[in-house]
């Protein structure tokens, strides 16, 4: 389904799904795409789908419309396309295509097929592909193929220093350096645009072997706003004698000999630019007869890099805005899952408050412990709610001692028998009678166990006989396990919720779960070292096995010594 | 001789259940519930309550989507319905149907529930 994802303002991290042939754009709360900013008017624009594909339509706003940087009264949207209104910018993911099936067109045929007698002649790794503008020896120096080869591996080592990072001043370092290999620099810098002052930054600057490196790069205004209002790069050996110039003063006082300036003109946008100059002293230019330093060659190659960098700029900001904002809708829909169910604790607290208030008035101690009852239940539930927050939100180490497995599970289903009899549900335990001690974390396990074992509980109060769980333990020398199983007849669990099963704050019990009890267990069973799992089906139930590795506990493990090397 | 007033509670929530049940109880109040909307219709048609407070999570639909379903499925005469639901602002009341927001208080809506049964005629006791 077609989208509009909000990837700055303040409705970052929405998506809107684009659902109906007609949708408006606004402030107002009758627009399909609500937008809270100010700068939007209240009908702003609509998005028209027509003929698989929408079309957005400034509606006489305010402030405008806008897609991918141009000011657009209609325009029909493509994938990738950026469009903003008022301080809001929002990315349109496009209707899905039908794709035609090529399964029958292409085929990939094993080597027994008749009709593939196709043999490997030649093979290069990956590398090797660099080396395909190397100059060859036969290649006269200085001939035009030479400079088209040249050239080429300019871009190609550019096109590889900008695809394999995701930082910008890394990215933007590499480029100068490529730069500075390739062209006899003084100095260099590159400026990027500030998204918000509008204003160049300088991130990269750099200096050649044997320039003062302390020495301050003083690049002319002029220059800078004549490639930025231009969006054309610069090259001026002599800037007194270039009549593009005005005499200015800046330029007269710099005492620039050779310089270029370049747009980094991105796919929306010009993003920043790229300064490089170099000095040349007269008996330099004496000696070599007035050759320049830099040419139009130059020129056109550092336009060329200048772009690819900008769309490097371009797409690593954007990927980080699009982190942000599904950061920030996954915190917002993890603050909803969270309050929800606060709520209903807070409800529970509330309800058992107001029974022992009446029975306080009414001196009726039954009702005053009732609703203590119901104060204490719900206290254990923010403590559980709090104690799988924190398990789950930070990286721990299991505390690992030597611990009685059998116990530990022993002690939850003893726990829960209440809650199981309140459920009606049979709770049962059988105990692998050969368990040793082993190395674990006991109050981690408990957890986890615990955690599953509520979910049975609550899975056979639905089943539509008398509800059964059935919790074991079981020990696997040969294989060095230990697993816990969790059974119940309950209704099983549906096969398309089998993938969502450990997602954290996706749970199936609506508002009586938190979502984070079976995501809290695989967490703590990874930190073991073990895995959970299920089995289960429509109507026959589920199984969930705990397994961990078994480490024996040294007293265990002197007991079986004699054993093992008998 | 006035009928003794009945209240159909529809909640998932077994202690919401047990509060109301308790409270509306002691005040005269004859009542059923249903942790679920299914179980909650028939019981709405066999008993004819008269009025029936309805957790919208119990349906697993919108407050208002709740309300008209139950208006829906049940004939003639329809109950006063309040409907318990997460909403910022709660919708305006009308057609039979109430909206109260959670969290709440008992209290009051104790007191919204007996203001509902005396006016159509079936008032509590007084507690």
């Amino acid at each position: 389904m077609a989208s509009l994802f909000v990837i700055r303002g303040n409705d970052q991290g929405v998506r809107f799904e684009l659902n109906g042939p007609v949708l408006g754009v606004g402030r107002d709360s009758s627009n399909a795409i609500q937008l809270h900013d100010n700068e939007v008017s209240r009908q702003h624009a609509e998005l028209r789908l027509v003929d698989n594909a929408y079309t957005i339509r400034d509606l006489n706003s305010s402030n405008g419309t806008f897609v991918n940087g141009r000011r657009v009264q209609q325009h029909r949207l493509q994938s990738g396309d950026q469009v903003q209104v008022g301080s809001t910018l929002m990315l349109f993911t496009g209707p899905l295509q039908e794709e035609e099936n090529l399964s029958d067109k292409v085929d990939i045929s094993s080597p027994l097929q008749q009709g593939d007698e196709s043999h490997i002649v030649h093979s290069m790794p990956q590398r090797e592909g660099s080396r395909l503008f190397d100059l060859q020896a036969e290649v006269p120096e200085g001939s035009w193929l030479a400079k088209a080869r040249s050239n080429l591996q300019v871009m190609y080592r550019t096109a590889l220093a900008v695809s394999h990072t995701l930082d910008i001043d890394q990215l933007l370092q590499r480029i100068m350096d490529l730069i500075f290999e390739w062209v006899e620099a003084d100095r260099g810098c590159i400026m990027l645009i500030d998204p918000e002052t509008k204003k160049l930054v300088p991130k990269v600057r750099r200096t050649r072997k044997g320039v003062r490196a302390d020495e301050k790069i003083s690049i002319s205004k002029t220059i800078l706003d004549y490639v930025l209002e231009r969006n054309e790069g610069v090259l001026t050996t002599n800037a007194r004698e270039d009549t593009r110039w005005n005499p200015a003063a800046s330029i007269l006082q710099l005492g620039i000999r050779e310089a270029i300036c370049v747009p980094m003109q991105g796919r929306y946008d010009v993003v920043g630019v790229i300064y490089i100059d170099t000095s040349t002293t007269p008996q330099e230019v004496l000696r070599k007869g007035g050759a320049s330093k830099f040419t139009e060659d130059h020129l056109k190659l550092m336009i060329a890099i200048a772009h690819q960098a900008a769309l490097a700029v371009e797409d690593t900001r954007y990927y980080s805005a699009m982190v942000q904002a599904e950061r920030l809708a996954a915190i917002g829909q993890t603050i909803a899952t969270v309050s929800h169910h606060i709520k209903n604790i807070l409800q529970g607290i509330r309800g058992g408050s107001y029974l022992i208030e009446m029975g306080l008035a009414e001196h009726d101690e039954s009702l005053v412990r009732k609703g203590w009852a119901i104060v204490e239940k719900n206290q254990s539930k923010i403590s559980n709610l709090v104690m799988d927050m924190l398990t789950f939100s930070k990286e721990r180490e299991p505390d690992l001692v030597p611990a009685d497995m059998n116990r530990v599970v022993a002690d939850v289903v003893e726990l829960m028998q209440a809650r199981a009899a309140e459920c009606q549900v049979t709770l049962q335990y059988t105990q692998a009678p050969d368990m040793p001690v082993l190395v674990f974390d006991p109050e981690g396990i408990h957890r986890a166990v615990l955690n599953v074992v509520t979910n049975a509980i609550d899975a056979a109060a639905e089943a539509s006989a008398p509800g059964v769980v059935r919790v074991a333990t079981e020990y696997a020398p040969g294989e060095c396990k230990v697993r816990v199983i969790v059974e119940d007849n309950g209704p099983g669990i549906p096969p398309e919720q089998m993938d969502t099963l450990f997602s954290p704050f996706v749970s199936t019990k609506k508002s009586r779960g938190t979502g984070l009890g079976l995501p809290v267990s695989q967490k703590i069973l990874h930190e073991h070292g073990g895995k959970i799992w299920v089995q289960s089906a429509v109507g026959q139930g589920a199984r969930f096995v705990l397994e961990l590795p078994a480490v024996l506990g040294q007293t265990e493990a002197h007991s079986l010594a004699p054993d093992r090397t008998a | 001789m006035v009928a003794t007033p009945s209240v159909l509670i529809v909640d998932p929530s077994e202690e919401t259940r047990e509060v109301l049940k308790t409270a509306l109880e002691r005040r005269g109040v004859r009542t059923l519930s249903a942790g679920h909307i299914r179980p909650a219709l028939r019981m709405m048609k066999e008993h004819n309550p008269d009025l029936v407070v309805l957790d919208a999570e119990a349906s697993g639909d919108a407050p208002d989507a709740a309300c008209s379903l139950l208006s829906r499925e049940k004939p003639p005469p329809l109950p006063r319905i309040v409907v318990l639901g997460s909403f910022r602002r709660p919708p305006p009341s009308g057609e039979g149907c109430d909206f109260v927001a959670k969290p709440y208080h008992y209290g009051p809506l104790i007191r919204r529930i007996e203001e509902l049964l005396t006016a159509v005629g079936c008032g509590p006791r007084s507690a």
